[in-house]
């Protein structure tokens, strides 16, 4: 017997097989009730195997989408914690109007390109100046600062992250510390350096270093890592190792936040120096 | 013509109505002989037909005994779609290939005990499984299933050897 009608034979033994089950089952669960429940609930438990298998397919398959649906979500969230904070801290401080709110607009966006290898690392996004995304606007995350807008085309935009020497973040250590310059250490995706602190200030690794406000293209308050290692430059400063919030490793969902008040600052700041 | 093995096999299904309705030794033995008659008969049936002569025994036994349609069938079909494969396994493909009968005479206590003892495995695991319906907790069944399988087997072997003997008269 060739293998290919042993095969086709043993297909037909099966089908045969399977044919007599079915008909004693349902023998069975016609003639007994307590069998009847017992077929039926086998029944019950391979249909939701089966329907449960194929709902992970499903949800495996769509996970993209429903990750888009939750950074969307989170963004919405993330912009009213920081209008609740801002009204609190107004509050806190004696300020009675809120100029908080309203001062910075959010557009959530994927990450198309991002390099990680290389010394000056770039980042391009899906959103552009159709979306409304203008140059040196900031891109933010869940985990912190990513770097940027650098230029903006029609659908995309082109972003130096943290993970490049020309970008450095004006970071404070704790909700009123001092003020310094962040910047990458150059080495890992999770780490930063924090530069240019005096002597005399007492650092203690642990302490959460966040976003200062200072410049115009972050908001405030917007955590970045701890303090890991401080250490002496030269015997006349200080820097410390941050280890980051975010890993450039892990990065897919971001968002670009733009100060609306931006341009009206830099209108004020030239006509200052004009004076 | 096997004639002679044909009746003896009707008298021992007949038989194994009989010890089903009015046998009642403990709820823990199940005695059944249904597998060895399934293997002893001739290695020539091509898989459908013994299945078929499977159903049909099965059917008859559960018309006749507990009145639960389905449920002999349900664990002998089984048996009868593995026999080739059993055969294959313990008495060597050779066995197959010449379509030779198997009997204790010609093969030996050891390999027509171990092919028996396997059927009934295999048909009882199914049967105490469907009859207890999940009602039975598992050391009960397991404990079923062993005692069954010890008593089973032993009569099987009988049996087996009465079909066998009978085959030969023929």
């Amino acid at each position: 017997m060739t293998k290919q009608v042993k095969a086709y034979s043993g297909v037909i033994n099966a089908a045969i097989f399977v044919v007599m089950e079915v008909a004693a089952l349902l023998m069975l669960s016609g003639t007994r009730s307590l069998q009847d429940i017992w077929i039926n609930r086998a029944s019950h438990r391979t249909h939701a195997a089966l329907w449960r298998s194929g709902e992970n397919i499903r949800n495996y398959f769509t996970l993209d989408k429903q990750n888009r649906a939750l950074a969307g979500e989170n963004l919405v969230l993330a912009e009213k914690v920081r209008q609740y904070e801002g009204k609190r801290l107004a509050i806190a401080n004696g300020i009675i109007a809120d100029t908080t709110q309203g001062e910075y607009r959010f557009i959530p966006a994927t990450i198309v390109k991002a390099s990680r290898n290389s010394q000056h690392n770039y980042i391009i996004l899906d959103k552009g100046r159709a979306d409304g995304v203008k140059p040196h606007s900031g891109i933010l995350c869940s985990g912190g600062v990513v770097g940027v807008i650098d230029a903006v085309d029609e659908h995309y935009s082109y972003g130096l992250t943290l993970m490049n020497p020309l970008i450095s973040v004006s970071a404070r250590i704790g909700r009123e510390g001092l003020v310094a310059p962040l910047v990458w250490d150059g080495l890992r995706t999770d780490r930063g350096l924090l530069k240019e602190l005096p002597m005399y200030y007492d650092l203690h690794p642990g302490d959460t270093v966040f976003t200062s406000g200072f410049s115009t293209i972050f908001p405030p308050d917007v955590p970045l890592g701890t303090i890991m290692r401080p250490s002496e430059v030269d015997g006349s400063v200080q820097e410390a190792v941050v280890n980051l919030f975010l890993d450039f490793k892990s990065l897919r969902y971001v968002t670009i936040v733009e100060n609306t008040a931006s341009e009206e600052i830099a209108g004020l700041e030239k006509t200052e120096a004009s004076e | 013509m096997r004639i002679r093995f044909y009746i003896f096999y009707i008298i021992l299904v007949a038989l194994q109505i009989v010890l089903g309705n009015y046998l009642d030794l403990t709820q823990y033995v199940t005695l059944c002989f249904l597998p060895a008659m399934i293997l002893a008969l001739p290695v020539g049936y091509g898989t459908i037909g013994v299945m078929c002569i499977a159903f049909v025994t099965g059917l008859a036994v559960d018309f006749f005994t507990h009145g639960i349609l389905g449920l002999t069938i349900i664990a002998l079909v089984p048996v009868a779609f593995c026999r080739r494969w059993l055969i294959a396994m313990v008495f060597g493909g050779d066995v197959l290939s010449r379509g030779e009968d198997i009997s204790i005479d010609k093969h030996g206590l050891a390999k027509s005990l171990l092919s028996i003892l396997i059927a009934t495995a295999i048909y009882l695991g199914i049967y105490i499984v469907a009859d207890g319906a999940g009602t039975r907790p598992s050391s009960f069944n397991a404990l079923r299933f062993a005692c069954s399988l010890v008593v089973s087997t032993v009569v099987s072997v009988f049996v087996s050897h009465i079909l066998k003997s009978s085959d030969r008269w023929s």
